[in-house]
């Protein structure tokens, strides 16, 4: 079947098998290989991505479902992904890299949803992702101080 | 630097590698826990591929594709190739398997009962081995005696990449490019079992997303792999589903004991005996070994027993192989010896930390179990009891504590290549990197050693032609390893520098170029002396506190330091609350997802009081270990606040209570 699907801002147009995962599509089709697998069964949130700006987990999603919406990757060029991503490093918010992807897209996805997203809220929302490395807590600091510039941002520029 | 690279989506992890005609393969494997194999029809089985992939040789190695038995749930016994990655699960289908099905053992205690699961043995006992001095209990001097028994299930190492592997032979040559601790081992396990001789194997390590012990093992899988790569002479993929790893990557833990306490009306503990069992699983892998030795050679931990003895028993039942995770027998040893000296102190009336800083000890010891105690116990454990006002504090909160040894597997040492270019320094490691942020304080060390900027370093990854030797990166040893031999080869370029140009500044070593191999050899353990203490509200799970005070010799980069406490922490919570793997009694495994193996989550994360001190080894860095140190020292302290408590005994672990931190075990 052919798929119209907006990824990162550039429209992609394929044939694709009806079966084929939104996770398939992005690796294997375009080559986006920055949205990994971790489980297959919806529990870890490595493939977490962004659809018309709600996070979902690409691998339960068919590709065909996401046909004529938007997807937004780790591989965007947001400005406001941008300062996540360089809080993460900041913070040392990763050690392997497998599930940091995931955990970028949905600190993405709570920080455009949450006026004031304090640490309950943050580690409540960050629950449908897993890492094995970090333990969470430098993670929950990247996700803080990602918070706190953005907000900062906003601040200076009114 | 990696963090850039991973936080951009740019990594390069096994399967983001793509080659032109490239199959991807997929695994027919067992339903049963125990069956035999009247009929395989397709894909490529054990009638073409008969092989055994084991390090050692061993009569009860298992074969890489099953040979007319099967003996656990996810065991392979055929395998089917596609370019397409769907259409080679489709393919599973076309395979026709006939299974006549057996009874199964699920566990050590149905292993001791039930007959064989193999023909030709009179039990399920694989090999039993004794340590330690045998001793009777009239010849030792002691006034009370405590037993018990301990279980602590098994758990799936779980890194959040699961196994994979691409195996592309071109030119006469397979290379390997594999999700990995140990690209030497890896190479040496496919030799062997395909009988390659050197220069006809290449193994390349790419990124990989955790490891936990389990990538440092050899696989049927990778061998299925390499070997279709020769026979179709097309690249091979094989990525494992998170189903697959539960069912049949190698699991960890796994080990009961029952032991004896002989001690003195005042707390001296004399004597320690009894029989520690390993789960080992259907087969026999080389990693059973590590995993029973540490768990009976390090029993007596951080304690001057003089009479030990304890028989080690190789248990076979129908599941997954044994593997190493996080720790590989010494988390098992301390938490048999924690859970003892607290019944013992109970039994006697005594405070959990008297009878502790009765039994350390103050100087060297060798164990008659075999375990090197290289720095006194004592002078440790009073300082950290002090330093957290232990005996104030336990009249406010229910404390758990825990002394213990931290055995860094340094020996045989470890390998390096520094190689100066173009203004650059780049470093690669023969012990693999699975994600432990390496490239931190290898900038750190050498910005400081070359006076240069970090930027300017990176750390990359070798292939076995870029180091022909290497070790690997486990056993907390990488500080010591790898931080050792990065010094010592920084100290040779910086010689070829002054001997060319007669003295060292950065601008010479940067503006030439360099190249040096170094292999420092230790042929000991270090053996550090940790604490930890924990305390808990067993109605509220973010009231877990881990205090930890490890001695880390000099500290080479904080961020690797709390990372490792941090991620350590929360597995070590998960160890002793919620993860295992659960079978019923027909050996199916009824763990179906991550989320059912007990992985904690974001809002289970404890709070920490974490104290360093730095005494520094006699290593030329200084350091000392810390990748295992949480999972020894957490689980035992954490039963102790819980039995606090409840008043009911913690012997069994994981410790999953249902009435414990609500939400946490439903």
């Amino acid at each position: 079947m052919m798929v119209n699907i907006k990824v990162n801002g550039r429209e992609y147009k394929k044939d694709i098998e009806p079966r084929m995962l939104l996770v398939s599509f992005l690796r294997d089709e375009l080559n986006l290989t920055g949205t990994h697998i971790g489980c297959d069964t919806s529990n870890c949130g490595a493939c977490t991505v962004l659809m018309d700006g709600k996070s979902v987990k690409s691998c339960t999603v068919l590709a065909a479902q996401a046909n004529n919406h938007e997807i937004t990757t780790i591989e965007s060029s947001d400005p406001k992904l941008d300062v996540i991503k360089q809080s993460f490093v900041e913070e040392n918010g990763l050690q392997c890299g497998f599930c940091t992807p995931g955990m970028i897209m949905q600190t993405f996805y709570i920080l455009e949803n949450s006026e004031d997203a304090d640490e309950e809220y943050i580690k409540k929302n960050l629950r449908g992702n897993l890492c094995r490395c970090t333990g969470y807590k430098s993670i929950i600091d990247s996700v803080k101080k990602a918070e706190e510039r953005v907000k900062g941002e906003i601040n200076v520029s009114k | 630097m990696y963090l850039n690279r991973f936080v951009n989506g740019e990594g390069k992890y096994v399967d983001d590698i793509k080659f032109d005609n490239m199959l991807y393969m997929s695994i027919v494997r067992s339903p049963y826990a125990h069956a035999k194999i009247k009929k395989v029809k397709g894909g490529l089985n054990s009638s073409e591929l008969k092989a055994y992939y084991t390090g050692m040789d061993h009569a009860m190695r298992e074969p890489v594709l099953a040979i007319d038995e099967v003996n656990y749930v996810g065991q392979c016994v055929a395998a089917v190739f596609s370019e397409n990655r769907y259409e080679s699960e489709d393919l599973l289908n076309s395979v026709e398997v006939d299974y006549e099905p057996l009874d199964a053992v699920s566990s050590i205690d149905d292993a001791l009962k039930k007959p064989a699961i193999h023909d030709g043995m009179k039990d399920n006992i694989l090999d039993t081995e004794d340590v330690g001095n045998k001793f009777n209990e009239k010849d030792i001097d002691y006034d009370i005696k405590v037993s018990d028994t301990l279980f602590m299930d098994r758990i799936s190492a779980n890194p959040i990449e699961t196994r994979g592997i691409i195996a592309d032979y071109k030119d006469n040559v397979l290379h390997i490019y594999a999700s990995s601790q140990s690209i030497h081992r890896l190479k040496g396990g496919i030799m062997k079992t395909l009988n390659l001789k050197d220069g006809e194997i290449v193994v390349h390590h790419v990124d990989t997303g955790g490891a936990f012990g389990l990538k440092a093992l050899i696989f049927p899988e990778y061998i299925i792999a390499a070997y279709a790569s020769m026979k179709y002479k097309k690249p091979v993929k094989w990525i494992e589903t998170r189903s697959e790893h539960l069912q049949a990557a190698h699991a960890g833990r796994g080990v009961k004991a029952d032991i004896t306490l002989y001690a003195k009306k005042d707390g001296k503990i004399n004597g320690l005996d009894g029989t520690v069992y390993l789960d080992t699983g259907a087969y026999f892998t080389d990693d059973d070994l590590v995993d029973l030795g540490n768990a009976m050679h390090e029993v007596t931990g951080p304690y001057f027993i003089e009479n030990a003895h304890l028989t080690g028993k190789y248990v076979l039942t129908n599941k997954a192989l044994n593997g190493y995770y996080r720790g590989a027998g010494k988390p098992e040893a301390s938490r048999i010896m924690e859970r003892m000296i607290d019944l013992l102190a109970d039994k006697l009336k005594m405070d959990i930390a008297d009878i502790r800083i009765k039994n350390a000890t103050e100087k060297p010891f060798k164990s008659p179990l075999g375990f090197d105690i290289n720095y006194p116990t004592k002078p440790l454990l009073e300082a950290a009891l002090k330093h957290f006002d232990y005996y104030n504090l336990s009249k406010k909160e229910k404390l758990g504590i825990s002394l213990f040894i931290l055995d860094e597997d340094t020996a045989p040492g470890e390998s390096c290549r520094i190689i100066v270019k173009n203004g650059k320094v780049t470093v690669y490691f023969g012990g693999d990197v699975s994600g432990q942020g390496h490239e931190l304080f290898v900038q750190e060390m050498l910005s400081e050693e070359f006076k240069i900027d970090k930027d300017l370093i990176s750390l990359d990854y070798d292939d076995t032609n870029t180091l022909k030797d290497g070790t690997g990166t486990w056993g907390s040893r990488s500080a010591i390893t790898h931080g050792s031999v990065l010094m010592k080869t920084a100290e040779i370029i910086k010689n070829d520098v002054i001997k060319k140009f007669g003295k060292y500044d950065k601008d010479l070593l940067l503006n030439n170029e360099f190249n040096e191999y170094y292999y420092y050899k230790i042929d000991y353990n270090a053996n550090s002396v940790n604490f930890n203490m924990v305390s808990c509200n067993v109605n509220d799970m973010n009231s877990i506190k881990i205090y930890t005070y490890y001695d880390l010799g000099k500290v080479l980069n904080l961020k690797n330091v709390l990372g490792s406490i941090h991620g350590g922490g929360l597995q070590a919570l998960g160890e002793a609350l919620s993860e295992t793997l659960r079978y019923d009694e027909d050996g199916q495994l009824i763990t179906n997802n991550i989320a059912d193996a007990g992985l904690l989550t974001a809002d289970k994360i404890p709070q920490y009081n974490i104290k360093i001190v730095e005494n520094n080894s006699e290593f030329p860095d200084k350091a000392k270990g810390i990748g295992e140190s949480t999972m020894i020292g957490i689980p035992s302290a954490l039963a102790r606040s819980i039995e606090l408590q409840t008043g009911k005994r913690v012997t069994k672990f994981p410790i999953d209570d249902l009435s414990l931190f609500n939400k946490c075990m439903e």
